[in-house]
């Protein structure tokens, strides 16, 4: 055990050591292409010269201080008070962040969840019909939502649903935000959630239960034609039986590895998905930032989603030692 | 479950044909002549796939019966439909297979059941073990569970206490020891020995009357084949089964059969009883394979006589007698007429496919008159005696370690192990020196050790002349390369698929700096003297079998002309009667060229065949050294002992009347002694 | 030494002829090599008659046979020659708007309607179209190649440089690459915007595609025949661009292939944003977000881009499968070479 706390303990420190390193380097590239001196600048009417330094300066942007100096400042008050720096118009990261990554896993945790579950038992159904018409259907339309981009699946959603309201003289359907009911009652709070949630839903998991579905297929046709399954088959096993018992167990430790990965990713959110259905997610955040000049909002959420990454990675490790006997903890 | 049928239904069951009444004639072997009824009859078995390519003919109408307690040998080449015949017994065979026929177990019809009732016979009346133990057992679960599976599907009603003494009594039958620890243990803690001994008690969990073993040592090291065959031997004791052994191995046939089926394209050749046809072998095929074979336990004085040619592929099986293209008895209606089995003496039940069989029969005809025997070209250097010749590569204390990490996750250094510890020897001109030793002994990392031309990391490794410390850079290495060459032993793998036959043989001459037009004719030169039509150079390896790809590969070493080459186990993923031919070529070319050959292999039959002198290793050392002749003969060290008696021979006599000595604890044992105590 | 050779190689084809027809004792004296070179005039080596074929013509052979594959071509080669024709049959140009047609369905003069600023649809469709295929193409070509070189570089090398290369890969993949896309995309002009974007795609579009092709080079690398070049003395770079990436070229070609989809759906998510193609060019992804926002007066306007994304992106996709089926060995469309030879014959 100890050794084991000992291993994770280095990788940890190890992946500290590569976050440090990218996040620096984001910091040095978004300084260096990102102009908040412009958003001043840009104003009408144009502020003040001092006004704009002053504005600058406050919030460690000002790019007529030694990108070296900034930095340091910056790197200070996240080592010192945890503090990921101010925006341009002068509000901190660390709220504005914090709100944002609320609202991403609320939308992301219940399309996760829904996605793993329809693809893992898409994947499993398909490879067990391999060739028959259920399995080139489903196939088909994976083929179809994998190339599809996003927006245009998005929008087409959109697209349906306001005819649908229209048809149906009601907002069934809303398709921007997360909530707009006020009241108190929390079964009519339960109900508006739910159908702002279900578009965005519906969009996440198909976008994502795509790669679970071809995924487990091909895990699952792997293992349906190796040795062991014969063997078990050999014993009196029905084929179905075999496969279920002995192929299926190995054919999910790929899986659960992907699923780890993604685990992770409930937190950084899902950019095109926050940004057509107007939810303010992490996702969402992160173009604001890009498109307003937000240095330290793009680096903060770029460090956050390389955090999440390296976490899903250790998951997916330690996924694949609790299921695989071959990969021992100690 | 077999002695349970109805007398009544018994008789009627049995086909009462001339098959089964030829069977019931021969005896020449251990056991006799087989008596009562037969508990599987297989009549005109055919088995087909549908590919793309268009329909491949697997089966082509193939006979036996099976009887309690009887082992019927199926011997044939890769491609000559023995497996498919063994999988089609138990109905595993894959979806686009198509089975015509019958299979008969104790008089039901088992071709045209579906999986959910084959399931019923599967590891309880009929089981199977495989060739690959590795990937045999699934790795998500224990020995034990996966033991109690097999248990369980037949018998529901068995409770958890009966299950555990039960696989306890199983792992301990097939000579597992400590079973009560052991069947918490996941598959990947067990040697592939240990792995097959489990397959093989899954096998008879559940008493079963037909046990078929596709292939069950092949994956094995000789010493670990020779006590799996014991296991097999118990199990079928303790069993009665009848059990159906598929090899391309004739040694383990020797040792182990009571009827031999030799299979070639799909068909029956040649079939009786196992003394009969090691003795009178009748069809110019099993001639020749038998022929064709090195023989571990005598010296040689012959060269080989190989079968020319390549097995055919099923896809494209020659008209007539599929042999007739490489039989060098074949003449006109041989070509145009599949010839059928037909016994060789009707009081006899020896069945021989052929239609020279009168002439066979007639003239007494053998092997040695039917191939005739080649001599070995006279080397005209002979004359020096090897020892006085030039060292061409000397290794001196070569020691080669690694660090042992630990598998999975965490994967710290555990120390070291040493690879090869120690190890010197020396190589003259012209002689062949064999390193032999089975898995992991080290033979393998030494000739890799020597063709990295690196200074090693103790002892000095010197060819000819230069000692590999003294290289400086890759310049100085490639000059040395010319005159040190390596065969692998995979020719699949060592030649780049993506690369027609003529780039393949021109790299190591661009490596060299050949000029274009040099590379031109040395490589017309090569494929001639490799026995390849140089029409083939713009072919791709794909289109060549086996035997030709390591032709192609020799030529490729040659190319440069060295003066040293490195053998990795040349010959070991070659059919048997390709073996031969290249082994004669081998031979050729040193007589030839002049080479020194450093040979790396496992097969001691081959390596009496062509080596001149022999070191034997053993985890990293080499425990024996010594001409050939002296070492086969008169061998000194126990592990060598164990390792010459572990050898099947091809001989059922001599394989009968032999004790086999097992290597333990530094001491040898009397492998009978080992086998589990039986006490019923 | 060669002189040996000289002596014994070569063959008396007198010898050879009466050797085959009858058994003169003469024939013990053949070396094993002859044998076997009587043996294949004979027949018996089963190679004598197989028709010689290339590689690249049994991939396209085994791709023609797949009508779904071919499907995807011929609608790929419509679109193409609608981009680089379209243009000019265009009555309009996606650059000057008509005023007296703002908002306006789909009809005679305007083939796909106007947006509300009056630009023609069509024109704009075309462009974008144009747009779409440019980017998808060369971004995957550059990536395939930046990805081939590094990622199997990386895992030749082995030893120290492979863990730094490692690292760095790794490394390289935890900055989201959209960020660094759209930073470099949103420094560029309007009009110069799709090189950079192709750029920028590009430069950071390499990274998780190397790290996949350095695991497949780790299984190439052990192979003997990559053994045997370096125990030939062939250089590391000539075994890297003679061996390992060959052999990776059917994953490469397919990859390609679907590098080209990706490509376009980043084109599309990215103008979506407005941190791609700006004004005054367009693009598939500009005209969606265009069209998003008069989704109820003007469906047509993020319909079409729409429908034509589907079409561009099913097509090519029809396209991989096939070429993946025809790859590989293993799949239903693979025959042997000698099987393809005659039922080529048969239908000729």
């Amino acid at each position: 055990m100890a050794r084991f706390v000992g291993y994770i303990a280095k990788r940890v420190l190890s992946y500290m050591v590569m976050i440090f390193v990218a996040t620096s380097l984001t910091y040095f590239l978004a300084s260096a292409f990102m102009s908040p001196r412009s958003n001043y600048e840009s104003r009408t009417p144009r502020p003040p010269q001092e006004s704009i330094e002053a504005s600058l300066n406050a919030t460690n942007l000002n790019d007529k201080t030694p990108i070296l100096e900034r930095y340091k400042t910056w790197l200070g008050n996240i080592a010192t008070h945890w503090d990921w720096g101010k925006t341009p118009t002068g509000s901190s990261v660390n709220e504005e962040m914090s709100s944002r990554l609320a609202a991403s896993v609320q939308l992301m945790t219940l399309a996760t969840v829904i996605s793993i579950v329809v693809g893992v038992s898409l994947g499993v159904y398909t490879a067990q019909r391999q060739y028959q018409w259920q399995d080139r259907f489903f196939g088909g339309m994976a083929s179809l939502f994998m190339v599809v981009p996003t927006v245009v699946l998005a929008i087409l959603i959109v697209f349906f649903a306001i005819e649908v309201n229209q048809l149906a003289g009601t907002r069934l359907f809303y398709v921007t935000g997360l909530s707009s009911y006020d009241g108190t009652n929390p079964f009519m709070a339960l109900l508006d959630f739910l159908q702002h949630i279900l578009l965005p839903t519906v969009v996440l998991t198909i976008i994502s239960s795509v790669g679970y579905h071809l995924g487990q297929r091909t895990y699952l046709l792997d293992e349906m034609h190796a040795d062991y399954v014969r063997t078990a088959r050999a014993k009196g096993l029905t084929r179905k039986q075999a496969i279920r018992k002995h192929a299926l167990r190995a054919s999910l430790i790929p899986t659960a590895v992907s699923v780890a990965f993604s685990i992770a990713g409930i937190f950084t959110g899902a950019v095109m998905t926050e940004k057509i259905f107007a939810i303010h997610g992490l996702g969402e955040y992160f173009i604001n930032c890009i498109n307003n000049n937000n240095i330290h909002g793009a680096v903060a959420v770029a460090a956050f989603s390389g955090a999440c990454t390296l976490v899903g990675a250790l998951l997916a490790d330690l996924f694949a030692a609790a299921l695989d006997p071959r990969i021992k903890m100690s | 479950m077999a002695e349970m049928a109805n007398e009544s239904t018994r008789g009627s069951w049995v086909p009462q044909d001339q098959i089964l009444s030829y069977e019931l004639l021969e005896g020449n072997g251990p056991k006799g002549a087989p008596e009562g009824d037969p508990i599987m009859s297989v009549r005109n078995l055919k088995v087909s796939f549908a590919t793309e390519a268009g329909r491949v003919d697997a089966v082509r109408g193939v006979n036996f019966d099976l009887w309690r307690g009887r082992t019927l040998g199926i011997v044939g080449e890769s491609g000559s439909g023995k497996s498919v015949t063994a999988l089609s017994l138990i109905g595993l065979l894959d979806d686009n297979a198509r089975v015509a026929g019958s299979v008969k177990f104790d008089g039901e019809e088992l071709v045209g059941k579906s999986d959910e009732e084959m399931a019923a016979f599967r590891g309880k009346s009929i089981s199977m073990i495989f060739q690959d133990p590795l990937s045999a057992l699934t790795p998500m679960f224990t020995i034990g569970e996966q033991l109690a599976e097999t248990l369980l599907i037949h018998n529901p009603q068995m409770t958890k206490q009966e299950q555990r003494a039960r696989c306890i009594e199983l792992l301990r039958m097939v000579g597992i020891t400590n079973p009560e620890d052991r069947l918490d243990a996941y598959p990947h803690e067990f040697s592939g020995g240990m792995r097959q001994r489990v397959v093989i008690a899954i096998a008879i969990a559940n008493d079963p009357d037909v046990i078929i073993a596709d292939e069950p040592t092949t994956a094995l090291d000789v010493t670990i084949q020779a006590q799996i065959l014991d296991v097999l031997a118990v199990a079928q004791r303790e069993t009665g089964a009848a059990v159906v052994l598929i090899t391309h191995d004739l040694g383990v046939i020797a040792g182990t059969a009571d009827d031999v089926l030799v299979m070639y394209a799909g068909c029956a050749v040649e079939r009786s009883s196992i003394d009969t046809v090691f003795a009178r072998p009748s069809q110019p095929y099993t001639m020749g394979l038998l022929g064709a074979v090195p023989k571990p336990h005598m010296a040689a004085e012959h060269r080989l006589v190989p079968i020319k040619g390549n097995p055919p592929s099923l896809a494209a099986i020659p008209k007539g007698c599929p042999f007739s293209p490489r039989c060098p008895m074949a003449s006109g209606k041989c070509f145009e007429v599949e010839p059928s089995l037909e016994p060789i003496d009707a009081s006899e039940g020896h069945l021989v496919s052929c239609h020279k069989l009168a002439e066979i029969r007639d003239r007494h005809l053998s092997f040695q008159e039917v191939y005739p025997e080649l001599e070995p070209l006279p080397a005209k250097w002979a004359e020096v005696p090897r020892d006085q010749r030039p060292v061409v590569l000397e290794v001196k204390d070569l020691v080669k370690t690694f660090p042992v990490q630990g598998k999975g996750l965490i994967r710290r250094e555990r120390g070291t192990m040493t690879a090869v510890d120690h190890v010197s020897f020396r190589l003259h001109e012209g002689e062949t020196l064999a390193l032999v030793g089975e898995s992991g002994s080290g033979k393998s990392t030494t000739l890799m050790q020597i063709m990295d031309l690196v200074k090693p990391e103790h002892g000095s490794i010197t060819v000819l002349g230069r000692n590999t410390a003294d290289l400086r850079n890759n310049r100085e290495r490639r000059e040395v390369r010319k005159d040190l060459q390596v065969i692998f032993q995979d020719p699949m793998s060592s030649l780049d698929p993506r690369m027609p036959i003529y780039d393949v043989l021109a790299e190591p001459l661009r490596a060299q700096k050949w000029s274009s037009k040099d590379i031109n004719s040395r490589i017309g030169e090569l494929m001639h003297l490799v026995g390849i039509n140089p029409d083939y150079v713009d072919r791709f390896p794909s289109q060549f079998s086996g035997g030709q790809r390591q032709r192609i590969a020799i030529a490729r070493a040659l190319a440069t002309r060295p003066k040293v080459l490195l053998l990795d186990e040349p010959i070991a993923s070659l059919d048997v009667s390709i073996q031969a031919g290249i082994i004669n070529l081998l031979e050729d070319l040193q007589v030839q060229l002049k080479i020194s050959y450093l040979f790396v292999a496992h097969d001691l039959a081959v390596i009496r065949h062509i080596s001149d002198s022999v070191a034997v290793m053993h985890l990293g050392k080499i425990v024996e050294q010594g001409d050939t002749e002296e070492v086969f003969t008169n061998p000194q060290d126990p592990y060598t002992k164990a390792l010459l008696s572990a050898i099947p021979i091809p001989d059922p006599k001599v394989e009968r009347s032999r004790e086999r000595l097992v290597y333990q604890h530094g001491k040898l044992v009397s492998s009978s002694s080992l086998l589990p105590s039986l006490g019923k | 030494m060669s002189d040996e050779i000289r002596q014994d190689a070569p063959m008396e084809e007198k010898g050879m002829q009466e050797g085959s027809t009858d058994s003169e004792p003469k024939k013990a004296q053949l070396t094993n090599a002859e044998l076997e070179l009587l043996a294949d005039e004979m027949g018996a080596s089963g190679i004598g008659e197989v028709k010689r074929i290339g590689y690249f013509s049994l991939i396209g052979r085994r791709f023609v046979r797949q009508r779904s594959a071919m499907t995807g071509l011929v609608i790929l080669a419509l679109l193409a020659l609608l981009a680089i024709f379209g243009p000019h049959i265009a009555p309009f140009t996606y650059t000057d708007p008509d005023f007296t047609a703002l908002n306006v369905p789909p009809n005679a003069t305007h083939w796909f309607g106007t947006d509300g600023g009056g630009f023609d649809l069509f024109a704009s469709v075309v462009h974008g179209l144009g747009r779409s295929l440019a980017i998808g193409l060369i971004y995957s070509i550059l990536t395939t190649i930046i990805a081939a070189v590094v990622g199997t570089s990386i895992a030749y090398v082995r030893g120290i440089p492979e863990k730094i290369g490692m690292w760095l890969l790794d490394m390289l993949l935890i900055i989201p690459s959209f960020l660094l896309v759209a930073m470099v995309v949103r420094a560029a002009s309007g009009t110069q915007g799709w090189a950079m974007l192709i750029v920028g795609l590009t430069a950071f579009g390499w990274i998780g595609y190397a790290r996949t092709l350095r695991t497949m080079a780790l299984s190439l690398r052990e192979r003997d025949y990559v053994r045997a070049a370096k125990y030939m003395g062939v250089s590391p770079l000539k075994t890297i661009v003679r061996h390992l990436i060959p052999n990776l070229g059917s994953i490469l070609i397919l990859d390609t292939v679907l590098g080209v989809i990706g490509g376009i759906n980043s084109e599309t998510a990215y103008s979506f944003l407005g941190l791609g193609i700006k004004a005054p060019d367009t693009s598939l992804g500009y005209l969606l977000s265009q069209g998003s926002s008069a989704m109820l007066s003007a469906p047509w306007i993020v319909l079409i881009p729409s429908v034509v994304l589907i079409v561009l992106c099913v097509s090519m996709q029809l396209i991989g499968d096939g070429l993946r089926d025809a790859l590989d060995p293993y799949s239903r469309a693979a025959g042997s070479v000698e099987d393809d030879a005659d039922e080529d014959d048969s239908s000729n």
